[in-house]
């Protein structure tokens, strides 16, 4: 897997690449918790080039919302591939999450 | 068709083994990439199920993956050491609750059920044996 961070307006934009799994979460996690730290609120992750998401993966996305929910910000998901879209229907977390088809829409 | 056995130790490091196994064994059978990435997701499930909760002891355990591609049928048999654990009698998570109550605990037996056609659950002495079946079309 591999992280690659950039700022977009207000927009931290975290592209995720590869696969997250059980084995690797655990450094997205704390990337991710490392920037709501510093009081990032608007968070953008790219899904463009994940291409394998398992169950682990899917608790850092859920955590991550849950928090940035909680001070007031956004988590946007964009970009996703069609198997991660399936396993994401089947999670149940299209009706949680906001999924935009593009990274323009989702950092507008 | 012959089977092919992925045999894993109770690492969770060993995912890197088994994802390679699977993409390998893909593109033999010629099993179409979004099917081979969600029986890896199943796989992944399970093996992390059973090296996460399956253990009381530090040593090492091994975990068997059989797998046979016959008559677009793909069969999977999971066989392990680890204690008593069927998949079949864990409840439902609520893939419907709002934000604030939704758990993530449940979710690798859920994509289980969801992904594979059907299972079967057997304590044979002390080896948990899951039999897994998918048509592949």
């Amino acid at each position: 897997m591999d992280l690659t961070e950039s700022k977009k307006g207000n927009y931290l934009v975290v592209k995720v690449a590869g696969r997250l799994d059980t084995s690797n979460f655990g450094e997205l996690e704390k990337r991710l918790l490392e920037n709501i730290e510093k009081g990032e609120k608007e968070i953008v992750i790219d899904c463009s080039e994940l291409n394998y998401i398992s169950s682990s993966g899917l608790r850092v996305f859920l955590m991550v919302l849950k928090k940035v929910s909680a001070t007031g910000g956004h988590l946007h998901l964009c970009c996703l591939q069609d198997t991660i879209s399936e396993i994401f229907e089947i999670a149940g977390f299209n009706s949680i999450f906001k999924i935009f088809v593009t990274l323009e829409e989702a950092t507008k | 068709m012959e089977e092919k056995t992925i045999t894993l130790i109770n690492q969770i490091a060993q995912l890197e083994v088994l994802a390679d196994a699977i993409e390998s064994l893909s593109a033999e059978w010629e099993i179409p990439m979004s099917i081979s990435l969600n029986l890896n997701l199943v796989l992944e499930e399970l093996v992390t199920n059973i090296i996460f909760y399956g253990y009381e002891d530090a040593d090492e355990h091994k975990i068997l993956i059989h797998l046979s591609f016959t008559a677009n049928i793909l069969h999977v048999r999971i066989e392990d050491d680890a204690k008593e654990f069927n998949p079949l009698l864990q409840s439902e998570p609520d893939v419907s609750a709002p934000i604030e109550t939704r758990e993530i605990g449940g979710l690798g037996i859920h994509f289980v059920r969801k992904i594979m056609d059907d299972m079967e659950y057997q304590r044979i002495d002390n080896t948990n044996v899951l039999k897994l079946r998918k048509k592949i079309t």
